[in-house]
């Protein structure tokens, strides 16, 4: 062949003026739609969100480009949304260098260019897409996969459109291939194999072919044309908000709160959605209602009235009533309250902050930080919260702590134990242990702190607590919503340990973890804050803690159950599993571990709230450890440790049993079982917790 | 309408049992770690006057005896909705007893706007007297209701309700008389608002200084106590667990049944 490859744009088709003419209705209905967001966003407060624009893009590349988080998961969903996104993608490159070749006269279409690129490469990822729509049609009307709930009209338009346009696209280029007898139609295996289907079934006609192919022409273009314009009206939508979503997303430590001035500001917290900021409006419009939120929920899963998707989804229609789904929207209503018009106050008590949505999240909404934000008007603005979580909050002032009715005094747990020494005597001790409300005041959990001074005393850590002088760390009044006690508490706390000079600070519970760590910095407590799985995992691999194997004979196997606060909030999934392997037991996992860990139901202050029988998060996670297998759960947060006795005591009954199916300790409390004997017998030397 | 509240900041009552310790030489409770608070009925008390002026307007004014410390409660009185806060300065005064608590709160009052109603927690979260009430009363020359849960106005006096053995009564009393209040589900404390708390401490409080209600030694200082306490003490309690024996629920359902009956337990 001595031509160059290419073919003849416009073949075929008269008038092309109107193609141009058809634009700009189009580029206009675009542009209005794209602005009527900007203008619904910009309804939101201000928010530094581009700063740091290296890992900002960074993110964008992963996770809007690569779509790793969204292909994370469910490889069904990424498979197809990877081949209709890059299909659509290539589809429109393509469709782009026309427009080079065409009308910025750029000759670009020829060669090995247009063989390779405009012709194979076009043809196959067309291809992807058109097979990326089956999987999507399938998996909604077909396989009806759950968290697949909403919208299934518009999806199916959507859908329904978006085939049209690609097997349309392959029925013009097919038509054009046979009746040319284009010599290079091979490499549009697609198109030519369109086009000789079309002939098998009779269009063989010069005359027949010409007509058909330049009905089709315009019948695609005109289609393509009212999609693109109708994008921004809707769910499709997602092809930028999502993008800008992942881009702007929040890059502070995901266990932290962004504090709130309760003396300097109008409105605490969050009444309508114009006291949200830009990204939370953002985060409205960017959610795609692919329900993988709705899918980890453990409140949704108990059936409990949160669903986080249409939490987001019924805001959206609240701003859309309020200011408008079209640009030309004249009917701008009153801001409203949000709780009471778009979300009932129970939804927003049912929330266990345990950001499996936030983590399971494709587009980095942010589910939890919203809750909160309306929980803060409620409880400050309102004082409307349930009875019980107003009791733990008021125990918490009153108090110092959560725990009503509590027998044990903060000491209690060490007054047997000599090696355990309060910095009010000592002074200054290389690791404050922090021991938490949950351990402190609660009998059985009381047993952690044993375990855990046991083990350091055992490594010949030195350290000492705070005994009287410890209070609640304020996480769970700020999680319910009390800011303003929480920075009371935090402050307190602070000034405590700044006078001490505490400058590692180790832990058994996650939520105190949390917040010294991520959310203390911000009111000036910066500190080293080990969770003491991190520290017997370094213990152990330091060769400073001698276990007697077979100590835990008894238990075979044993699964562990991953804490929110330590898992999801503060990726920490390794240290404690290493601990657990180090015992001599088989460790088993759950179907729901790691970052799919099941919550225990205690987060956010539900620990205090009450719960409706038949819909209990810890009864739901307790018959998933009941069917491991093993013979104990290993918890590292008290709380979950307490959900878990609780919820297998449940279990237990339900099995006709008074004896829990499974046992539950605390990683201290196992690391303290297996410790050799000769250790152990340092537990009644006096003032051996010298440094080692 | 203008209720007055009287008040009294305690140990907490809440803290363990454990950690509730008594100073013998002082033969008083010692205060430990243990924060204050309101006394518990006392803020029942708090929660009708502001129902109250909420349904028919007016205004609340919170009184307490007490140190510097007691501005605390009557911030949280403000914060919750009392209109006005008087603290009387407790330095010169020995209220070992409940009638020269009731004698000074009486002089405090009449420096007050005249008053329609005065409130008290039926007893107070710690020495649980319950006297109080009915002392003030008769300072006041007023007529006095116990035990009352709710109330409301009625013509020109006021419809009280007060719990009785196994039943309510109802009473109408003139305007003003004193009612000791006790708890019920709708007289709950309110949680206050943080925008409340915030303006709270905003808000003046009078103060009452050492003499300024012109009551001497002989009425308020040592000598008008005429109640000493001897001793104070933490009774032991002994518990025994007993588990009843029997070959399936029926035989021990009945065996529980023998033992309840035989210790006239029913």
């Amino acid at each position: 062949m001595h031509e160059t490859p290419t073919r003849e744009i416009f073949w075929n088709i008269r008038h092309i003026w109107l193609t141009y003419a058809l634009l700009v209705p189009m580029v206009v209905a675009f542009a209005l739609g794209v602005w009527n967001h900007v203008r619904r966003w910009r309804a939101g407060k201000p928010i530094e969100r581009t700063d740091n624009w290296q890992e900002r893009l960074r993110g964008f590349f992963v996770d809007a480009v690569g779509q790793d988080q969204l292909r994370s998961g469910d490889q069904q969903a990424g498979l197809f949304h990877i081949l209709l996104s890059w299909g659509f993608v290539i589809l429109f490159i393509g469709t782009t260098v026309v427009f080079i070749q065409a009308d910025l006269r750029i000759p670009i279409m020829h060669g090995w260019f247009y063989l390779i690129f405009q012709s194979l490469i076009l043809d196959v990822f067309g291809l992807g897409a058109i097979v990326g729509l089956a999987v999507a049609l399938y998996r909604r009307y077909v396989a009806k996969v759950p968290r697949l709930t909403h919208g299934l009209w518009q999806d199916g338009f959507l859908l329904a459109s978006m085939l049209i346009i690609l097997i349309t696209g392959f029925l013009v280029e097919g038509l054009r291939i046979v009746a040319t007898s284009d010599p290079w139609g091979s490499w549009s295996p697609v198109g030519l194999a369109t086009g000789r289907a079309l002939a098998a079934l009779g269009i063989r006609e010069y005359g027949t072919q010409l007509a058909v192919h330049r009905f089709l022409w315009w019948f695609h273009m005109l289609v393509s044309y009212v999609f693109v314009g109708y994008i921004p009206f809707s769910k499709m939508m997602h092809l930028f908000t999502s993008p800008a979503s992942i881009f702007t997303r929040n890059l502070q430590p995901k266990g932290r709160l962004e504090p709130l001035d309760v003396e300097n500001t109008e409105v605490l917290g969050v009444k309508t959605l114009r006291d949200f900021d830009w990204k939370d409006l953002l985060d409205l419009d960017a959610c795609t209602e692919c329900g993988r939120c709705q899918a980890v929920c453990p409140a949704y899963a108990v059936g409990k009235p949160l669903n986080p998707k249409m939490l987001i989804l019924d805001m959206r229609r609240q701003l859309t009533e309020e200011i408008g789904g079209v640009p030309w929207a004249k009917r701008e209503l009153e801001p409203r309250p949000i709780i009471g018009t778009s979300i009932e106050p129970e939804t927003l008590w049912s929330c266990t902050t345990c950001h499996a949505c936030v983590t399971a999240c494709p587009v980095e909404i942010e589910h939890v930080a919203k809750i909160v934000d309306l929980r803060r008007f409620q409880v400050m603005e309102e004082a409307e919260l349930p009875e019980t979580a107003q009791a733990a909050v008021q125990g918490i002032e009153d108090r110092g702590h959560p725990f009503r009715g509590a027998q044990a005094s903060r000491r209690d747990w060490y007054a047997d134990l000599p090696y355990v020494r309060e910095l009010a005597q000592v002074g200054q001790a290389e690791y404050l242990f922090w021991v938490g409300c949950a351990v402190a005041f609660n009998e059985r959990a009381q047993k952690i702190a044993r375990a855990m001074a046991k083990i350091m005393h055992t490594a010949h850590l030195d350290f000492a607590v705070l005994g009287d002088e410890e209070t609640c760390t304020g996480d769970p009044a700020r999680r319910i919503g009390n800011e303003y006690l929480y920075e009371m508490m935090a402050r307190q706390n602070i000034e405590t340990l700044n006078n001490y000079g505490v400058k590692k600070i180790v832990t058994t519970c996650p939520h105190c973890f949390n917040t010294i760590k991520n959310e203390y910095p911000d009111f000036g407590g910066n500190y080293k804050v080990i969770h003491h799985s991190q520290l017997i995992r370094d213990l152990l691999a330091e060769g400073r803690l001698p276990l007697e194997p077979g100590k835990l004979q008894e238990l075979e196997k044993v699964t562990y159950h991953d804490p929110c606060y330590l898992g999801r909030y503060n990726d920490e999934y390794d240290a404690p599993r290493a601990v657990v392997d180090a015992l001599g037991v088989e460790r088993v996992e759950m179907a729901r571990s790691r970052q799919k860990g099941f919550c225990c139901g205690a987060g956010g202050g539900r620990y205090w709230m009450d719960d409706e029988p038949g819909k209990r998060i810890n009864v739901e996670r307790a018959r998933e450890v009941a069917t491991s297998g093993a013979q104990a759960v290993c918890t590292a947060c008290p709380f979950c440790m307490l959900m878990m006795e609780d919820g297998l005591r449940t279990v237990a009954t339900e099995q006709g049993t008074t004896e829990r199916p499974v046992a539950t300790r605390d990683l201290a409390e196992l690391v303290a079982e297996a410790l050799a004997e000769a250790a152990g017998a340092r537990e009644g030397e006096a003032g051996a917790a010298l440094g080692a | 309408m203008h209720i007055a509240v009287c008040i009294k900041q305690i140990l907490d009552p809440e803290i363990s049992p454990r950690a509730f310790k008594i100073d013998p030489v002082r033969k008083a409770a010692d205060p430990g770690t243990a924060s204050l608070v309101i006394g518990p009925f006392d803020l029942n008390a708090l929660e009708v006057a502001i129902q109250l002026k909420e349904r028919h307007g007016g205004q609340v004014t919170a009184l307490t005896l007490g140190s510097d410390k007691a501005k605390e409660a009557l911030r949280r009185a403000l914060a919750m909705g009392a209109d006005q806060a008087v603290l009387i300065d407790e330095t010169q005064v020995s209220a070992k007893e409940p009638s020269v608590t009731a004698r000074v709160l009486a002089a405090a009052i009449r420096k007050l706007d005249p008053v329609d109603l005065v409130l008290t927690g039926r007893q107070s979260g710690e020495w649980d007297f319950g006297q109080v009430g009915a002392l003030l009363a008769e300072e006041l020359g007023m007529p006095f209701v116990p035990f009352v849960p709710r109330l409301d106005v009625a013509g020109n006096g006021l419809r009280l309700e007060r719990e009785a053995d196994g039943g309510v009564v109802v009473v109408e009393a003139p305007r003003p008389c004193v009612a000791s209040v006790t708890n019920a589900n709708d007289n709950v404390p309110r949680l206050p608002k943080v925008k409340d708390i915030m303006m709270a401490n905003r808000k003046p409080i009078t103060v009452y200084g050492p003499g300024e209600l012109g009551l001497g030694a002989a009425e308020v200082g040592d000598e008008a106590n005429r109640l000493e306490v001897l001793d104070l003490f933490i009774p032991e309690v002994k518990s025994e667990c007993e588990f009843i024996e029997g070959e399936d629920g029926a035989e021990k359902g009945a065996n529980l049944a023998r033992k309840l009956v035989e210790r006239k337990v029913i």
